[in-house]
């Protein structure tokens, strides 16, 4: 059993770490949630009913009543489809003097989004009025009123179809029908085909007045983000520097605030990474004449001078801190804002763009910014262990069994557990890394949380963890036995 | 909340007061409190916003004597507002942290996760003592919950781009090309697009009240300075004693050891590699002097701009902060943005340091445990396969 402080702090990383971990993927989850069903078929549930009869009234048992069509209606339903797609091909390749008309939203009914959206085409010259758009509301999202006003634009596309208009309530205002092409009397409102983003997306268009809200939005920001520089602009920082000033009230501002401490103090552990990183890329450096080998040292010589710099600086900052008195914060402190990565994009507030070309760069991207915050989070708990276990196994002298089992355990916890994502065939394998049984075989245990603590737990990617096959968990396999035991077999699961 | 502060004028009543403690903790806090429930008293606001402010060294000793219960202080608080405003964009990165998303981002960087920690949970602190078992038993755990959240991600991105590329060509901004998430469900749930044109519209409104509040901005600086003016002097120097809290002690030990390591360590290379090199170019002659300054020179620039990644202000050639994600088929990439294959290229590189890192301190470890039991007599130390 570890020491009560110990434990306690130890705990308390691993269940930060823990809930960090956990909330991540809650968040993730949700977001999976949405785009899971975002794919799927959408349901007509989910939108307002096609009613007739648009208003105050939005109660969507006013739907007509289903009716399935016959499957001379469903043959008809495809012909007029593939005439819409046909359509919407063609208007992309107009030009958009009419304006691009905007249909406000697919409907659940696939009939009506291509008919509000292949309406358009021929009729872009003419007729750009003629769209119901202004028969609509012409703010909100106008989703409730505008499936009825597809029911007769429905009717314009067929030719001399009578029965629609019989069930079409709403009657439009007259408008000339597109006459463009022969169709077939449309079937049902109640089409058979449902929506789904991988066959209608290309059609869907955003809400008018989300467009314009977007776009103000946008402006704004960037208007927001514009650093003017003007007389007023100028007056109002020398005010600014003046109240700051004043507030000093004369006294020489220390300047070691505890936020300015923790600031400097991330700095210099970013220089650290940064210089080590440095280091190693020199010291594996090949010079080939003797002109590199000279940059090459003085190099060093210079990341030395810097790294003393570094520790002189800190050996600054620790002497202001020990001056004054380190006392236990109180009740939760409010955690500092600025972020740790420099905040150098301070200036820039709205989101910029990230391209990318393929889903797998894009799984590519995500998996290794995960990675690299796993092993942040790795090193992170290396380091805390180790502060904390070491000693122990150094202090605890008797070398009974309990003394053996935490060597055991801290050496699985210390130094197995090298993590790592298989990279598909064919993708740069890092080889150089100390393979943690790279040739051992595939268990076909269950991926339990090691209870035993030989953490060398793997996965293909791709493959979720249900499939039994991608994961194991190979048992402990350092043991430290007393000199004399002759046969393996006292070895728990060494193999 | 801030239009209310441009048109807040030179009152000082006291039911101010308590609004301004509210005010100040929000705008201390990192994360905007999503539910009351959460929220702590007013007292308990009021001691966290004086230690906030302390330690982001607030000159002044005069908030720190204020009472807790909102009673009196207003004209104080109001000077602690102003003097966060005028020390940093407080205004923007504000509305920057409610900003309404609607595009599908992914952050570059992991600055920010770690500036959020989420919603602490209720941690029980009557733990004894724990077995070790049970500590890698909880790492398990961990690994496997990593593993969990990489797996899930990859199907995100998988369905992200799979939305992507089925709604090409609807987007109005050409830019952009196509929907995003948040986007095709507002199309696909009415309901839930009204409310996100909603909260587009009042943020819409907020920043126009703040470009408003840019333009009136040196009226309401010429006021502060009477309000200072008109505040008694503070008599003496005021003896804060910046409270560096325990967390920060610690990292500011590791830091400096992994400093003192790394130049002991340089310090034994170069010693090695300059007598190497002494000891062959000591016979050269002065011919050689002035290339020996133009690599000099050429060193002294390299490190320099090295040292600029860290120092103030120098961030900006990283990549930061989130990003919105845009499919664009490789013919098309003329536009501003970030490249993604830039990004990975950056993270394989920093993924290698991490790695390298990681593995040296296991072998750290590994040499001191072995030196801890290999000094008993009588155990044979056996490493698994691969170690």
């Amino acid at each position: 059993m570890l020491p009560a402080g110990c434990s306690r702090r130890l705990l308390a990383e691993l269940r930060d770490a823990l809930d960090a971990c956990a909330e991540r993927q809650r968040q993730l989850e949700r977001s999976l949630r949405v785009s899971r069903r975002l794919l799927r078929v959408w349901e007509p549930a989910e939108t307002p009913a096609l009613e007739p009869t648009p208003g105050p009234d939005t109660n969507e048992e006013a739907r007509p009543p289903a009716r399935t069509p016959s499957p001379q209606e469903l043959k008809e339903l495809e012909l007029l489809t593939q005439a819409l797609e046909k359509a919407v091909r063609v208007r992309k390749g107009l030009s958009k003097a009419g304006g691009r008309d905007e249909a406000p939203s697919r409907k659940s009914r696939s009939i009506v989004s291509p008919a509000t959206t292949a309406s358009v085409p021929p009729r872009a010259s003419g007729q750009a009025g003629r769209r119901a758009s202004e028969t609509k509301p012409p703010r909100g999202v106008r989703q409730t009123t505008v499936p009825a006003k597809g029911l007769p634009e429905l009717r314009l596309l067929s030719v001399g179809d009578q029965t629609c208009k019989a069930r079409g309530a709403q009657a439009a205002k007259p408008e000339p029908g597109l006459r463009d092409q022969e169709m077939a009397p449309s079937a049902a409102p109640q089409a058979p085909e449902a929506f789904t983003l991988k066959q209608k997306g290309i059609l869907l268009r955003l809400p008018m007045a989300f467009r314009k809200a977007a776009s103000q939005n946008s402006r704004l920001w960037a208007q927001l983000s514009s650093t003017e520089t003007g007389d007023s602009m100028d007056a109002t920082t020398t005010a600014k520097t003046q109240f700051l000033r004043k507030m000093q009230s004369g006294w020489p501002s220390s300047r070691l605030c505890a936020a300015e401490v923790e600031a400097e103090v991330g700095r210099l552990r970013k220089a650290c990474s940064l210089l080590r990183q440095r280091m190693g890329e020199e010291l594996t450096a090949d010079p080939v004449d003797w002109m590199q080998e000279y940059h090459c040292l003085l190099t060093l010589e210079g990341l030395q001078a810097i790294a003393g710099q570094c520790l002189h600086r800190l050996q600054e900052l620790r002497a202001a801190v020990m001056e004054h008195q380190l006392a236990p914060w109180p009740e939760g402190r409010l955690p500092s804002a600025p972020s740790s990565c420099g905040g150098g994009a301070d200036s820039i507030w709205s989101p910029q763009l990230l391209l990318y070309s393929s889903t797998q760069e894009l799984q590519t991207l995500a998996s290794l910014r995960l990675r690299v915050a796993m092993l942040d989070e790795q090193i992170h708990l290396e380091k805390v262990l180790m502060a904390e276990l070491l000693p122990l196994v150094s202090t605890q002298e008797p070398l009974g069994p309990p003394w053996l089992a935490l060597c055991r355990a801290v050496h699985s916890l210390l130094c197995e557990g090298a993590f790592r994502l298989a990279r598909r065939a064919g993708r740069d394998c890092r080889a150089g890394l100390a393979e943690r049984g790279a040739g051992g075989s595939l268990r076909g245990t269950e991926a339990l949380p090691a209870v035993q603590g030989g953490e060398g737990l793997r996965t293909r990617r791709g493959h979720p963890p249900g499939r039994g096959s991608a994961c194991f968990v190979p048992l402990p396999n350092s043991s430290i036995f007393p000199a004399g035991l002759e046969s393996p077999r006292g070895i728990i699961g060494a193999q | 909340m801030w239009p209310q502060v441009g048109r807040r004028g030179p009152s000082r009543e006291a039911q101010k007061a308590p609004a301004l403690w509210r005010l100040l903790f929000h705008v201390l806090s990192p994360r905007p409190a999503d539910d009351a429930a959460a929220l702590p008293t007013p007292e308990a606001q009021a001691r966290l916003v004086k230690s906030a402010l302390r330690s982001q060294g607030y000159p002044r000793r005069a908030l720190v004597q204020l009472p807790e219960d909102g009673s009196q202080g207003s004209r104080e608080l109001l000077l602690a507002l102003s003097w966060l405003l005028a020390r940093g964009p407080l205004l923007e990165r504000l509305l920057a942290q409610i900003r309404v998303r609607l595009g599908d981002e992914m952050p570059v960087c992991e600055c920010e996760v770690l500036a959020s920690p989420g919603p602490p949970a209720p941690r029980v602190e009557a733990d004894g003592c724990v077995d070790i078992r049970h500590l890698q038993w909880l790492m398990g755990k961990l690994r496997f919950g990593w593993r969990n959240l990489i797996t899930s991600q990859q199907e995100h991105c998988a369905l992200l781009g799979k939305v992507h590329s089925y709604t090409r060509g609807c987007h109005s901004d050409r830019s952009l090309g196509h929907l995003s998430v948040t986007e095709a469900e507002l199309l696909r749930d009415p309901e839930g697009g009204r409310q996100l044109l909603r909260r587009l519209e009042s943020e819409n409104a907020r920043l126009e009240a703040a470009l408003e509040w840019r333009r009136r901005e040196l009226v309401f600086w010429q006021w502060m300075d009477t309000v200072l003016d008109a505040c008694p002097p503070e008599a003496s120097q005021p003896t804060f004693l910046p409270r560096i809290p325990e967390r920060g002690a610690g990292e500011l030990e590791l830091v400096a050891r992994e400093l003192q390591a790394l130049q002991e360590e340089l310090q034994a290379v170069v010693e090695t590699r300059r007598a190497a090199w002494e000891a062959r170019v000591g016979g050269w002659g002065p011919g050689w002097k002035a290339t020996q300054r133009a690599s000099e020179e050429a060193v002294r620039q390299e490190l320099t701009a090295l040292q600029r990644a860290w120092e103030r202000g120098g961030g900006l050639a990283q990549p930061h902060g989130p990003h919105r994600l845009v499919r664009s088929e490789a013919g098309t990439l003329g536009g501003p943005g970030l490249r993604a294959t830039e990004v990975i290229k950056a993270l394989r590189s920093r993924e290698a340091c991490l790695e390298a890192a990681l593995r040296q301190l296991q072998g750290q470890c590994r040499q001191e445990l072995a030196r801890l039991v290999g000094a008993l007599p009588g155990f044979i130390w056996i490493l698994p396969p691969g170690c």
